[in-house]
């Protein structure tokens, strides 16, 4: 009894679930709390992301002509699955992940990227000008980050000898001002990463909204437009909990999860507000021609390091 | 037009209705991957008919009219229509009327620069620019109402001088906001000009040649942003600018970034400009009288609107009410610019270069020229046939 029990809880309710929807919003408030402020403006109520979610949930859900319905329907599921899938891998609340297993980093990475897959292929799917140029733009961003992401996140995976995130997580809440001190570029990368992943400005141009309306999304209303709205916030809490775990000295008790992520929250924040938006070009020859440089070099400074016996 | 190839490529439309536009028009830009290679523009979704409508009014009545027909730059036509009413009807104006006229445009000129200059960091991203500008707005947008009671539309010319008149206390609050503002333009003035991913989108987009500013008609700050002189205010000066001298600002980019720099340069120059007639502001009356009817003859007015020339073409036949009226909007003569300097470039700069020009939808709808989509001919239609299609429209 208790081996069905003990999963099903982890699945609904908490590290996954229940606890990775409502912290998702709440993140979402704090995070557009904060860009309003940092613009002079007074930002919305604290309810205003749950109100909005079950706004459209309610709505009805137009399938529009030319579209593969049942895929129409589907992408949104699975990218809201895929990221709350990554959720039971990493150390939500600063508690042990529930699941476990050598190598789950490259796996809860892979189950990151399927919400950025899904939405390309959502804007693939319809006929849609403004979709169809957004779905080009939203995987053209996916190549151009999503390499220097993962190597970044790799850099800690190196140092502590091994690919599972537990013990990543562990490593670094020993040696936290080592992992300071010799990846500096790797945490911020990482972080750039993230907001490259989560399309925040000035890494927008897939949905930019002055261009093409609402990119790749642009055809979902109602229900698949929530899904993939709160498979985004989820998103949003899972890779600030990975970013803090690796590169912020772990996380050991709720409290330091949410001062460390938070922290965090508050650097994207400001970051988001104070760049223009990159034409996609722009931010194809930013990833490679200076995200993925910096980190190889990155890499062969831990490579040289651990060589010396240092690290 | 279906048979050329350009046509049966991937097209964006853009408009009527979309969330860069804030006015209805509609574009269509043939990309190829994200180079757009053609592009058209359609106006005319906002025709009102206001030069028709001019002439079932009077004189006075028509000044109410066309100073509706640009929210933004409402006092400039109005000058436009009076200064030609007052040529027609051999009228001086008193010079203290002039002076508060040529207070309120540059006041005018000030709330829409800072308007354009949050409009087009928006369709760049950079919101964070839009919303600290639109802020400081604010501030001449409440002069504005304090000196003319009205935020917008600000009735202040009539027919032979104004209505609003410059208290010291008045002064002393414009002074202020000035202070203010011109601290603030030179702090936008080094965001646009030092910030890098701004600069990534506006410098070397959207270039214009002096040569194909002339030759495309291009007017106002987008013609000074290529290195040319044109600005009315200079080359004939009307109202009180004869005394109150403006020094032309130009640059020789001609890119985007150019135009910012040079409508925030403008700035600069029209806070000079006011405070220069706030401490010699002549002392007399306000208006003289106008007749009812204006004598037989025909005129034209130039003005500079804060977007450009703006061309004013007045015929009176001897009765109360104007027998013709013709405008002609900076928007309308910088459309042509967009056009040509959209090719070449990419779909990500297409509402940034469409900004550059600071657009003014509901200006530029003057003439009806209709080209139907079923059989693609076009033909112009008189005033009559407009009139027609419109309760046939609505009988439906």
């Amino acid at each position: 009894m208790k081996n069905t029990i003990f999963p099903l809880i982890a699945l609904l309710f908490f590290p996954g679930g229940a606890f990775v929807l409502l912290s998702g919003l709440a993140y979402e408030w704090v995070d557009r709390k904060l860009v309003a402020r940092l613009q002079n403006r007074i930002g919305p109520r604290w309810f205003q992301p749950l109100a909005d979610t079950i706004k459209s949930l309610a709505k009805e859900e137009v399938i529009p002509d030319g579209v593969h319905p049942t895929l129409f329907i589907a992408l949104p599921i699975i990218a809201l699955a895929a990221a709350l899938t990554a959720a039971l891998y990493v150390p939500m609340a600063g508690l042990a992940p529930s699941f476990s297993f050598r190598g789950d980093l490259i796996v809860t990475l892979y189950l990151l990227s399927m919400m950025t897959l899904c939405t390309g292929l959502a804007g693939a799917n319809t006929l849609d000008r403004f979709s169809l140029v957004g779905a080009t733009r939203t995987l053209t961003q996916l190549f151009s980050y999503e390499a220097p992401f993962l190597l970044a996140l790799l850099g800690p995976a190196i140092v502590a000898g091994s690919w599972q995130i537990s013990d990543i997580t562990a490593y670094a809440r020993e040696h936290w001002w080592l992992i300071l001190v010799t990846q500096p570029i790797s945490l911020v990368v990482a972080m750039i990463g993230l907001m490259g992943k989560l399309e925040l400005p000035p890494f927008d141009a897939p949905e930019a909204e002055t261009e093409i309306v609402s990119g790749a999304l642009t055809e979902y209303s109602g229900r698949g437009l929530a899904l993939f709205h709160i498979g985004k916030n989820a998103e949003l809490v899972i890779g600030l909990t990975l970013v803090s775990a690796f590169f912020l000295g772990g996380l050991a008790n709720p409290i330091e999860f949410l001062v460390k992520t938070l922290a965090l929250l508050v650097v994207i924040a400001v970051l988001q507000s104070l760049f223009a938006r990159l034409r996609i070009d722009q931010t194809v020859g930013l990833w490679w021609r200076y995200g993925a440089i910096l980190v190889l070099v990155q890499f062969l400074i831990l490579v040289v390091l651990k060589g010396m016996g240092i690290l | 037009m279906d048979s050329n190839p350009q046509r049966q490529k991937f097209i964006i439309p853009i408009g009527p209705q979309h969330p860069a536009l804030k006015e209805p028009g509609h574009f269509e830009f043939t990309i190829d991957g994200e180079i757009v290679t053609y592009a058209t523009a359609r106006l005319g979704y906002v025709h009102r008919g206001i030069e028709k409508g001019c002439e079932d009014r009077n004189w006075i009545q028509s000044l109410y009219l066309l100073e509706r027909i640009c929210g933004i730059c409402s006092h400039v036509h109005a000058t436009a229509y009076v200064l030609g009413v007052e040529t027609l009807a051999g009228v001086t104006v008193p010079p203290r009327a002039q002076a508060i006229r040529v207070l309120v445009a540059e006041l005018e000129r000030i709330h829409s620069h800072l308007l354009w200059l949050g409009v087009a960091a928006h369709e760049a991203g950079f919101d964070t620019l839009f919303m600290y500008s639109w802020r400081d707005r604010e501030t001449v947008m409440d002069l504005l109402e304090s000196l003319c009671g009205n935020r917008v539309n600000y009735s202040a010319n009539v027919l032979g001088g104004v209505k609003c008149d410059v208290t010291q206390e008045l002064s002393d609050s414009i002074r202020k906001g000035l202070d203010y503002l011109e601290e603030r333009t030179h702090y936008y003035l080094k965001v646009v000009t030092t910030d890098e991913t701004f600069l990534g989108r506006t410098r070397g987009v959207g270039s214009l040649t002096p040569e194909q500013v002339d030759l495309l008609g291009t007017v106002g700050p987008t013609a000074r942003a290529s290195g040319l002189l044109r600005d009315v205010r200079i080359d004939s000066p009307y109202a009180a600018y004869p005394e109150y001298p403006v020094q032309i600002v130009i640059d020789h980019g001609g890119d985007l970034l150019a135009r910012f720099v040079v409508r925030l340069k403008e700035l600069f120059e029209s806070y000079r400009v006011i405070r220069q007639i706030l401490e010699t502001l002549p002392a007399g009356d306000l208006t003289v009288r106008v007749p009812r009817k204006i004598p037989e003859g025909e005129t034209v007015s130039r003005v500079e609107a804060p977007r450009g020339e703006l061309f004013y073409y007045i015929k009176s036949n001897g009765s109360d009410k104007p027998d013709r009226i013709k405008v002609r909007t900076p928007s309308i003569c910088n459309w042509a610019s967009v056009i040509v300097t959209a090719i070449g470039h990419k779909l990500a700069d297409m509402p940034m270069i469409l900004a550059g020009i600071d657009p003014c939808f509901s200006c530029s709808d003057r003439s009806v020229h209709i080209i139907r989509n079923t059989d693609s001919t076009s033909e112009t239609w008189t005033w009559q046939q407009l009139r027609q299609y419109g309760i046939q429209y609505y009988q439906r």
